[in-house]
């Protein structure tokens, strides 16, 4: 920072200005209204009125402004979830999770940030209580539920980061690396993610791109068995490639943990049936995911 | 030194969904100008189409965080970053806007008015002055459009904005649709604010699209053809002094041969 400050009642008026913008949007009459009674009185008897508009009506104009703005970016951000919601349902999400987590920077790429997360929190424990608020048209079981949403929140913002991830270069061990690699910790490529899915969410998710709208869509019947995927960029496209259970457990194990570990830890929770094969496995799995670039480097400070 | 554009150069808003028209048919234009913040971050796609572009065109910076009117000074972290990017594309020269965007720990994303007071002239000035220096290069400051005036005010935006360019010795960034737009709604003549403007010292005009609210607010929208209304204002600002002029389109954004079209209007109104 360099030179002076601005006046204290100039930054009083932005604070003020500010807490006007934040303001929630009034959604009783079923549509997203600004409601000026709710305004700072001071900033009220700073603004000017004109043009037959009452300086409530002025600022209301920024106050729609930052809100719409804001739940674009988030439905741009989360095109699933809010598909899958319904935009009217998902503004409400996103402006619960904007009211507690306002922006803070400029970049308006990091304004998601956390949001599934928010949910996740947000409905834990309640799901009961949340079911209670819903119509009996979302009820019958055509709108998507809380966990649904909160999987394809993740699977969103896994699509989000890994397109935007920096370059990044793929890690391949070297000849004096093998030795020291039990005891090293493999870093996750931030170009890469690891998803998991109880519904055909990659599907829908594509299928929502290619039908823009706002109305919710119908959730697809949950799946018998999870299905597990590596989204990885290759040059400016992104690839899901399907990961197999026991692949999806390992490299999530080796994300979190030495490479000596992740082995030990993958061989005591497998079942009789996979033991046997997991000596190929593992070395299958582990050159894949080199050779697909799911890591970026190995610390072996431990 | 940096490269300068002609004054008859005719440039057009780098948006995204333009991208693939671009690196396919390379179309004729003068230059882009890119907003300043899509590209201060490592992503690798923003980086790989801006290295691209910047080989065959001029590139100007356009920013939204300089928060000049914002309770802290400007930070020069940023600063650092906007000149580095500067530099990166050989930008003949950067702007931001008069107005503020984050107090208080928040940001909120949303160019916003100030009072207009003679006490605030100095600040505005070194602030500006200090960007201009950080960066190397010209910078200018553009009018914002608005919807509000507060009674603080003793001067009128266009009074404040010359004397805070004069003082700094920076430059305009001068909005014609902008002007438009706040004269509508505050109900000023936009030809006194052209009157006010020292037009040897305007870097670039912008000129874009504009909605009018059921209320009969005019907003700022980004999102359709320049009004006749504009492109008239945009004829009395060319008759002073020609100017790089760019069109800036952001919202229900049409293929680029459309907005190509729509820039080579100004040609129309030069005469």
């Amino acid at each position: 920072m360099s030179g002076a400050s601005l006046p204290a009642w100039l930054q009083e008026l932005q604070a003020s200005f500010g807490e006007m913008l934040r303001s929630p949007l009034d959604r009783s009459t079923g549509t997203l209204r600004a409601d000026p009674s709710t305004y700072p009185v001071a900033l009220l008897r700073q603004a000017l009125p004109a043009l037959d508009l009452s300086a409530g009506e002025r600022l209301a104009i920024y106050n729609r402004q930052y809100w719409f703005r804001l739940f674009t970016v988030l439905q741009r951000a989360f095109p699933l979830t809010a598909r899958l919601a319904g935009f009217w349902r998902f503004n409400e999400y996103a402006a619960n999770f904007l009211l507690a987590h306002p922006p803070r920077g400029w970049d308006l790429d990091c304004v998601g940030a956390g949001f599934p997360e928010f949910l996740c929190e947000a409905w834990s424990g309640e799901r009961a209580r949340h079911e209670e608020k819903l119509t009996p048209h979302e009820q019958s079981g055509e709108h998507a539920d809380p966990e649904a949403l909160i999987e394809a929140a993740r699977i969103d913002r896994a699509y989000h980061d890994v397109f935007r991830a920096p370059p990044v270069a793929r890690y391949e061990p070297s000849a004096n690396d093998a030795g020291r690699l039990p005891h090293a910790r493999l870093q996750l490529s931030p170009a890469v993610a690891l998803l998991s899915e109880h519904w055909p969410l990659a599907e829908m998710r594509q299928s929502a791109l290619a039908t823009p709208g706002d109305a919710a869509i119908r959730l697809e019947a949950r799946l018998s068995e999870a299905r597990h995927f590596l989204l990885a960029r290759d040059g400016l496209q992104l690839a899901l490639l399907p990961l197999e259970p026991g692949e999806r457990k390992l490299l999530g194990l080796l994300s979190r943990g030495t490479v000596g570990a992740a082995l030990a830890e993958l061989e005591l929770t497998c079942s009789e049936t996979e033991r046997g094969e997991l000596p190929i496995n593992t070395r299958k799995w582990l050159a894949s995911s080199v050779r697909l670039g799911v890591w970026a480097g190995a610390n072996f400070a431990q | 030194m940096p490269p300068r554009l002609a004054r008859n150069a005719l440039g057009l808003g780098l948006r995204t969904a333009h991208y693939r028209e671009i690196l396919e048919a390379w179309p004729t234009v003068d230059y882009f100008e890119i907003i300043t913040e899509n590209f201060l971050g490592d992503a690798l796609p923003a980086r790989y189409h801006l290295d691209q572009i910047k080989e065959r065109y001029p590139l100007v910076l356009h920013g939204v965080g300089l928060n000049i009117l914002g309770p802290e000074p400007p930070d020069l972290r940023y600063l650092d970053g906007v000149a580095w990017l500067a530099d990166y594309v050989k930008a003949p020269f950067v702007s931001d806007h008069l107005c503020w965007t984050a107090a208080h720990g928040y940001s909120h994303h949303d160019l916003l008015p100030a009072p207009y007071l003679p006490e605030l002239l100095e600040l505005v000035a070194e602030r500006a002055a200090l960007a201009q220096r950080h960066l190397g290069r010209p910078f200018g400051l553009e009018n914002l459009s608005s919807y509000v005036e507060f009674e603080q005010s003793s001067l009128n935006e266009w009074e404040f904005y010359a004397a805070a360019v004069a003082r700094a010795g920076c430059h305009f960034m001068l909005d014609i649709n902008n002007i438009y737009v706040s004269s509508e709604n505050h109900g000023f003549s936009p030809h006194s604010y052209l009157e006010a403007i020292d037009f040897s010292r305007v870097l670039q005009v912008h000129i874009a699209g504009h909605t009018r609210e059921p209320n009969g607010t005019l907003v700022d929208t980004h999102d359709q053809p320049v009004s006749e209304a504009v492109w008239q204002l945009y004829r009395t600002a060319q008759r002073r002094s020609a100017c790089p002029t760019l069109l800036e389109w952001d919202d229900r954004l049409p293929p680029l041969s459309q907005t190509l079209a729509e820039l080579d209007k100004a040609k129309q109104y030069r005469a």
